[in-house]
């Protein structure tokens, strides 16, 4: 499926795996993919929804820490991400591999060739929580379907 | 959003959030195990007693931490 894609390809996958093993993930998720796009050199994601890497990652860890609060577990200047290996690529969850079939599914609907980052983004647009990317893009405050209209042509 | 207002919106009867703090302790676990076992062979501990503290066997802690 990687093939379909435009120059997107090189960074998206690269960025996305940068993003699991930062956060010492050990499976490559939607909300690795979400963050990954905004690693995007033409700052498509960053532009259309008004938001930087920054903002987003730091959003990914308040959840992490109001999740741990939620539970009884209150931390307080440690960091979660631990030291993490690059060893062998990770693992995508199904709802990551969801996302390219739905990217796939975006691009054909815009009549699009090549899979491109707007795609991706179109496709992360979609979810809603429990997903973990519909966690993060409601935490930031996105309005999808606003964003997935402003991304179409 | 900040973050008390984040945590008072977080409830702890929903499963998103607890399989969340799962997932949020594991790479805890992790980081504070990495420190650790640094620690202990710096300071001279064997893979044995590493294991052994950490109620695993000397090779699982060897395949994960040695160099």
């Amino acid at each position: 499926m990687f093939e379909r894609f435009d120059d997107a390809r090189q960074w998206v996958l690269s960025a996305a795996e940068q993003e699991a093993r930062r956060r010492g993930d050990r499976r490559l998720g939607t909300d690795h993919l979400l963050l990954a796009m905004f690693h995007d050199p033409k700052e498509l994601a960053a532009q259309t929804l008004g938001i930087d890497l920054e903002t987003a990652r730091t959003a990914a860890e308040a959840l992490d820490r109001a999740a741990l609060s939620a539970v009884g577990i209150h931390l307080g200047d440690q960091g979660l991400a631990p030291p993490v290996g690059a060893r062998r690529r990770l693992a995508w969850t199904s709802g990551a591999r969801a996302v390219l079939v739905l990217s796939v599914a975006e691009a054909r609907r815009t009549k699009s060739r090549r899979i491109s980052a707007r795609h991706v983004l179109l496709a992360l647009l979609t979810l809603r929580r429990p997903d973990p990317a519909g966690q993060l893009l409601e935490a930031l405050g996105v309005d999808a379907g606003q964003a997935r209209a402003g991304l179409l042509p | 959003m900040v973050e008390n207002e984040l945590a008072a919106s977080i409830r702890s009867d929903d499963p998103a959030v607890g399989l969340r703090a799962v997932g949020a302790l594991q790479r805890l676990a992790e980081q504070v195990e990495a420190r650790y076992v640094a620690l202990a062979r710096a300071q001279g501990w064997s893979w044995e007693q590493i294991g052994d503290a950490l109620g695993v066997s000397r090779q699982s802690v060897h395949a994960k931490h040695g160099k």
